[in-house]
């Protein structure tokens, strides 16, 4: 077991394409770690990076305390389950998750034993003569898992493990790998696109966006206090409200009304107001210090409902309301800010100022 | 027109359609029948005999110092061009298939075109002449390189649309378990493009038995020359056709041929397992 260690690492493709820009990075032994990032961010370039598929143009990729940038795949010791899980389709189950062992040149019966072993574990025993295609996309996840498992390597790389899944399969599946990573203890990056399965299934997540990491954090670090505007926007189901403001006296100004100022900052500083929809209360009375607009939109979510309040040729804000409590279209609505939940960010997709 | 008239009017159409297809149905089932029908007859002719049945044609074939030893070494030489052509295209069309390099296309066109040229009427002269110098005549391996030559270019064009099939995520998957390259060709992507493995060994075969100048020009000895070739000789001193030889000759000599495709297509089957989730 190892932690993953990778330094201004570069990846450049012939023609000019950077899909990995100068990153640094540390995977701490035994971590589930979730690559995060809309599709071209260059998180799967990154892991492939790792795995050894493609060679880095600049910087050092380290797995334990081992240089590994100019080792071949092979010699890197670790195991990769691929999004179509890329099962080979001539060979069994058996045969399938057999296979790192017989690039190991094991005898094949005890080759066999081990992949029974694993197998069974996986709740696979039943299915060992059969084929890739004889499979539901669930079990086929599963010997892809088997057969990564059986390797028994430094460390686990997936790639979009859980893409090829449909939505109620694709829940029970999370609950599982990350039971199988914390009971294997193996240190474990995967790449996703989707923030919901990075917040619930990793111990850390780095965000990534246009070959860059934009932030590096727990799920609830990373929820909570959103580094950059492009993180608030990319991260939550239902997206942050991101509303241009003024400072004015230690009071923000927005199109829907003024709130106290969370930071000291001086006048006239034009910031990005963030405050998640659930983190507003909402208030069919006027209230001090709240954001005021027409119920527009109301949306179910099940438990609870997304209200988008419309303000006049501004940006609409939205707010989670109880079930139950839902507005009316066409009224007037207020939304109140938790305290401590207004983030600012300097405006034109900028840091985190407070 | 009544109806009644209508209805004869069809039925005549149909009679004659059938009348039709069915003397056409005689026309190109007559030299099957003929093949295999004639060998068992007591006076083989050009005709399709009447039902008669002897072996003692194929007394006559046995007794023919070449006859079934040539069958012996149509099937070296098919095999052995067989083997070649796999090996050498399968993993030239592998190489072609993943490796990157400009023009790929524009060469493998090159070759297919001039592929033709090659085992073609037209290098005759020059291969004759090249292993005559070379002192190679009557060299059956030199044959089946020469073969094997000729089928390379279009076995490499179709071996690599089916290497291109295969997902490289099967052969990344094996190199991140430490495969070689060599390993995963030979676990991963030949038994995955088995189906077309065995659709180039067929056809290389079925394409060397029935190949008779290049056999004959560049074997003399009646010992090492193929069924093709001896077919030839199977006249009497007036140039009168043996009609027993011939026929039984005939019918041995496409046996191999069905057999291999039959035993191909049970064994490797012409069918793809989908392993990719999609």
């Amino acid at each position: 077991m190892a932690g993953i260690g990778l330094s201004g690492v570069t990846k450049t493709y012939p023609g000019g394409v950077t899909a990995v820009d100068g990153l640094d990075l540390t995977v701490h032994d035994g971590e589930f770690f979730a690559l995060l990032g809309p599709s071209g961010c260059g998180k799967t370039t990154l892991l492939r990076t790792i795995a050894g598929l493609e060679q880095a143009s600049a910087g050092t990729v380290s797995i334990g305390d081992r240089d590994v940038t100019r080792l071949a795949p092979g010699q890197r010791d670790v195991a990769m389950v691929f999004q179509d899980y890329a099962l080979f389709p001539h060979m069994t189950v058996l045969d399938n998750i057999a296979y790192p062992l017989r690039v190991k040149r094991i005898p094949r019966a005890a080759r066999h034993d081990r992949a029974r072993e694993v197998g069974a574990g996986l709740d696979l025993a039943d299915l060992m003569a059969r084929r890739p295609a004889e499979l539901s996309g669930g079990q086929q996840q599963r010997v892809a898992l088997a057969r990564a498992v059986v390797a028994h390597p430094k460390a686990f790389l997936f790639d979009e493990p859980l893409s090829n899944l449909d939505a109620r399969l694709r829940l029970s599946a999370r609950t599982f790998l990350k039971r199988l990573q914390r009971d294997l203890g193996i240190t474990t990056v995967f790449v996703t696109h989707d923030q919901a399965e990075a917040l619930a299934m990793a111990d850390r997540i780095a965000v990534m966006d246009a070959g860059r990491i934009r932030q590096v954090g727990t799920p609830r670090e990373v929820f909570g206090r959103p580094a950059t505007s492009f993180v608030a926007h990319f991260i939550g189901s239902t997206p942050m409200n991101l509303l241009d403001a003024t400072v004015t006296g230690g009071r923000l100004t927005l199109a829907a009304g003024t709130l106290p100022c969370p930071a000291d900052l001086p006048d006239d500083t034009r910031v990005t107001v963030g405050i998640r929809p659930e983190y507003l209360t909402y208030s069919k009375d006027p209230v001090e210090d709240a954001l005021a607009g027409t119920v527009g939109i109301v949306e179910h979510l099940g438990s609870s409902s997304l209200v988008t309040l419309e303000t006049d040729g501004a940006a609409p804000v939205g707010v989670v309301v109880e079930e139950g409590a839902e507005p009316e279209p066409g009224t007037r609505g207020w939304a109140v800010p938790r305290p401590g939940r207004v983030l600012l960010y300097r405006a034109g997709g900028g840091d985190l100022l407070a | 027109m009544s109806a009644p008239a209508v209805l004869a009017r069809r039925a005549m159409a149909r009679v004659g359609l059938y009348v039709f297809v069915g003397l056409v149905l005689v026309f190109f089932a007559l030299p099957l029948v003929w093949l295999v029908t004639t060998p068992f007859a007591r006076t083989p002719s050009y005709r399709v005999p009447a039902p008669s049945f002897t072996l003692h044609n194929f007394r006559i074939l046995w007794d023919n110092p070449y006859a079934v030893r040539s069958i012996g070494n149509s099937l070296v030489l098919a095999g052995g061009t067989a083997v070649l052509a796999v090996v050498f295209a399968g993993t030239a069309a592998y190489a072609l298939s993943r490796v990157r390099l400009p023009g790929r296309d524009a060469v493998l066109y090159a070759v297919l075109l001039l592929s033709s040229i090659v085992t073609g009427t037209a290098a005759m002269v020059p291969i004759f002449l090249m292993l005559f110098q070379l002192d190679l005549i009557d060299n059956r391996l030199a044959l089946v390189l020469v073969l094997t030559g000729g089928l390379l270019p279009s076995a490499m064009f179709i071996l690599k649309d089916f290497m291109d099939t295969v997902p490289r995520s099967y052969e990344e998957s094996a190199r991140v378990f430490g495969a070689s390259p060599f390993q995963i060709l030979r676990h991963v992507v030949a038994p995955v493009v088995r189906p077309g493995l065995a659709t180039i060994a067929v056809w290389a075969v079925v394409q060397v038995w029935g190949n008779f100048l290049l056999p004959y020009i560049l074997l003399h000895d009646p010992a090492k020359q193929p069924a093709a070739v001896i077919m030839y000789t199977f006249y009497d001193e007036g140039g009168q056709p043996n009609f027993a030889l011939i026929s039984t000759f005939s019918l041995l000599y496409s046996v191999p041929v069905v057999l291999c495709y039959l035993v191909v297509n049970r064994r490797y089957g012409f069918r793809f397992q989908g392993g990719i989730k999609g």
